[in-house]
């Protein structure tokens, strides 16, 4: 027993040796790689020789399902940048359902980046600029973004402001967000329904009535488990049941389930569930997409933007019209919809910004970011007008996560005035209560995360009208607070004074 | 000098021995004990500064903080409860099934079908938990579900499967041993093929029948595979199968009282602040459980048989 034991120990150790030796061996050969790499770059970058300076590599890393020709459009980007700004780009995308978790992974393990997305719905903005994620780009941009802050609508900054400072270069694009009723006009002319009069929630029952009658096979109000209701409240955090009430100058944060708003919006929903204008399984439904395609729906609620009815015609295949439920007003998450940030890791801040302001400014270079390479992915009409090329299926980018939209080629059937209109709609947007404040929650992590369990247990059977309100209205209120809602409620409170008191209005 | 030089000896007189351990140790110091170190960060407010080396050493140390989400409401007693409940069930139940399956398949005259009916067992087991959950779903489905379906033709009432929590305690452990058991009756098919046949030529000629051959041959020569399997499985007692209690109820909150576990219980809390030490500290307190279960079942099965012990 004695010798076995003794040659497993000696086994052991000899094996721990030889992976020490081989983990040396590893990192020699990645540095030896990093030398070689090194110098590729200078030489070529010498051989080059239109910048004085040697070009640096810009690692870029960005959300959307990865494309085929991502390297072969990222060579003709860097061809440009390389004589404009003396940069080259690498971009690297992760897909939709990846990028929060890999990025934090990358973040957190400090991984070598310059540029990565980042906004209020992926990858949290306001959260990894406060764990240190995000270098503050204030200074940079007074240098080398004045592109960036004469183009951008002065709102998108100023509401994106984390204690102060800017972490993210907000893409240019819809400011205000509004809530409209959507209708497939099908059926909407089919039972000649009028929208006119729609507005509130309890302003749709006629025509859910009717539809119910005329048409048993359709879905009248089509919701999924992301359903919410509307109310005039602004969210301190996304699905997250504290609240400020819109036009409230005291700035008083409530549990919005306690909210008279929310208790009559519960109400009609369950009225509407038990009488079969919500689909039964609405609150473990993940998305609308079937029923979509199919067209069996006829209302639903949504996000707008300029235009939007005709992206979504185009779209599902049937026509669509929609009509407001809420006035157009700037959210923080609207004006977090989609941000470049620069690593604070990054060795290259200062070309990363440049290269940021290039693309919000440059025609030339933004629309070869989002469509790739003229003559193989798209061509030129008249104008300013583009056309996909077959090709382009190897190169489909998601515009709105690429920086300033307001200078993408038109797409056929685009109004030709379609910027200005976006720039109409962003002037008209008024700022909603909480935009330019970020709840800091390191204090409260642990009562939110018990909160967070709390609510998604009858968050959705109540937002879908599945569960009776009178019933189970006052069992979530009462399982939020032993949660320790209060706790996050009063601490969000003095933030919010704290922050209210800086802004002196 | 005399001792390194018998140590270079063995290395030299067992290099093929040790040349086969190498990748598996290679694999377990790289993906389990260097990551052990990051356990620390469970004591941490973890925040970036630089690289990861770096980070870890600038972020301040908070103590059992990043513990407490875990211990705060009353949903602790419930996520513990449903844990701990399921794994022993999933144990029992899914040993006694496996074992009994691979004596079945063993006994199966016809060869070629007991292969048949093997591979049959063992597909569901590669399947992703996304996919079970829509075979479920397909089932359980309110209005396009299989079992409504049925229901409506004999002249009962649909069920809203998705809301009721009374029956899901039954349909997790149908739908985890369903899944599960032909992988684990293969290991022991495997045993029961390495046991000696001529154990079995001497009970016949003692006249032993089948069944008794099962109870006094085969079991017993069983046993300490089973032992070691149920202590290892013992030691994730406080890990729950994720896509199992998140995928399959399609994440239905009228649910939870039965399906959320300490596993989903970290999803759903953290999903939104990602804090990396308390999923970090969440992961420790599920180790340490499972460190402190399977030394002391290991200490009591040492009691009654030594060599069926783990160590």
């Amino acid at each position: 027993m004695g010798i076995t034991r003794k040659k497993a120990a000696i086994g052991l150790t000899s094996a721990m040796a030889a992976m020490l030796l081989l983990s040396a061996c590893g990192s020699n050969g990645g540095n030896n790689g990093n030398t070689a790499a090194n110098n590729n770059t200078s030489s070529s970058g010498n051989a080059g020789g239109n910048n004085a300076a040697e070009p640096v590599e810009l690692n870029w890393y960005t959300i959307g399902t990865p494309q085929k020709d991502v390297d072969k459009v990222m060579e003709a980007v860097s061809a440009y940048t390389k004589d404009k700004i003396g940069a080259t780009v690498k971009m690297t995308m992760i897909d939709w359902g990846d990028y929060n978790q890999k990025m934090q992974v990358l973040t957190a393990s400090g991984a070598d980046m310059d540029i990565m997305f980042t906004a209020a719905w992926a990858f949290d903005y306001v959260q990894n600029a406060r764990k240190g994620a995000f270098a503050p780009i204030d200074d940079l941009l007074t240098q080398y973004g004045k592109g960036i802050t004469d183009t951008l609508n002065p709102a998108f900054l100023s509401g994106s402001k984390v204690d102060g400072k800017n972490y993210g270069v907000p893409a240019n694009k819809e400011l205000p967000v509004s809530e409209v009723w959507r209708f497939n006009k099908n059926i909407l002319d089919q039972n000649k329904l009028s929208i006119t009069d729609v507005r509130s929630l309890e302003s749709l029952e006629p025509l859910l009535k009717t539809v119910k009658q005329n048409n048993p096979d359709v879905t009248p109000l089509q919701v999924d488990k992301n359903f919410t209701p509307y109310i005039p409240y602004d969210y301190l955090i996304e699905k997250f049941p504290l609240a400020v009430k819109l036009g409230d100058t005291g700035y008083k944060i409530v549990n919005v389930f306690e909210t008279p708003e929310m208790k009559q919006a519960l109400e009609t929903m369950h009225k509407y569930y038990q009488a079969g204008y919500i689909p039964t399984e609405a609150a473990t439904l993940e998305s609308s997409s079937d029923v979509q395609a199919t067209g069996k729906w006829f209302a639903d609620k949504a996000t707008t933007q300029p235009f939007a009815d005709n992206v979504w015609s185009t779209s599902y295949g049937y026509p669509i019209v929609s009509t407001p439920m809420s006035d157009a007003l700037i959210y923080n998450s609207s004006v977090m919809g989609s941000m470049q940030a620069i690593s604070a890791n990054s060795k290259h801040k200062e070309k990363a910004m440049e290269f940021l302001n290039l693309l919000n400014t440059d025609p030339v270079l933004r629309n070869m970011v989002d469509s790739g390479i003229e003559g193989t992915h798209y061509k030129k009409t008249d104008g300013d007008y583009m056309e996909n090329l077959p090709e382009s299926k190897n190169y489909d980018m998601p515009t709105f996560a690429l920086g300033n939209i307001m200078i993408t080629y038109l797409n056929p059937g685009d109004p030709a005035d379609k910027w200005e209109q976006f720039k109409k709609y962003n002037d008209a947007g008024k700022p909603a209560a909480l935009l330019g404040f970020n709840f800091d929650p390191t204090k409260v992590s642990s009562e939110i995360a018990a909160v967070q369990n709390a609510k998604e247990s009858f968050w959705a059977p109540l937002m879908t009208g599945t569960v009776d309100p009178d019933k189970y209205l006052p069992q979530a209120i009462k399982k939020l607070n032993d949660a320790g809602l209060g706790k996050i409620l009063t601490e969000a409170q003095t933030q919010l004074d704290a922050w209210k008191a800086t802004q002196a209005k | 000098m005399k001792a390194l030089g018998r140590f270079f000896k063995d290395i030299n007189r067992n290099k093929a021995l040790l040349l086969m351990v190498l990748p598996a140790t290679v694999w377990f110091l790289l993906f389990s004990y260097l990551p052990m170190l990051g356990a620390v960060i469970s004591f941490k407010e973890y925040r970036i500064h630089g690289g990861f080396l770096s980070s870890f050493i600038h972020s301040r140390w908070v103590g059992f903080d990043n513990f407490k989400f875990l211990f705060s409401t009353d949903d602790a007693y419930t996520i513990t409860r449903n844990t701990l409940l399921y794994n022993i069930v999933f144990i029992f139940i899914g040993l006694v099934l496996a074992v009994a399956m691979a004596v079945i398949l063993s006994e199966i005259a016809n060869k070629k079908l007991a292969k048949w009916y093997q591979t049959g067992m063992f597909m569901p087991y590669f399947l992703s938990w996304v996919i079970v959950s829509y075979f479920v779903y397909s089932f359980l489905s309110f209005d396009r579900g299989v079992i409504n379906k049925i229901a409506l033709g004999l002249g009962m009432d649909p069920q809203q499967w998705y809301s009721e929590p009374k029956y899901w305690p039954f349909i997790i452990i149908v739908v985890f041993l369903w899944k599960s058991l032909g992988y684990n009756s293969v290991v022991y098919l495997a045993a029961i093929m390495g046991i000696d046949k001529s154990l079995y030529e001497a009970a016949m000629i003692d006249g032993a029948n089948k069944w008794q051959q099962i109870r006094n041959v085969t079991l017993p020569m069983l046993t300490p595979l089973m032992t070691i399997l149920t202590l290892l499985a013992i030691g994730r007692i406080f890990y729950a199968d994720f896509g199992l209690f998140y995928q399959v109820p399609r994440d239905s909150g009228t649910l939870y009282s039965v399906t959320n576990v300490i596993d989903t219980y970290v999803y759903r809390g953290l999903k939104t602040t990602g804090e990396i030490g308390m999923s970090t500290a969440a992961g420790l307190y599920q180790s340490f459980v499972g460190f402190v279960l399977v030394i002391t079942s290991n200490y009591i099965v040492r009691r009654f048989n030594k060599d069926n012990a783990l160590f």
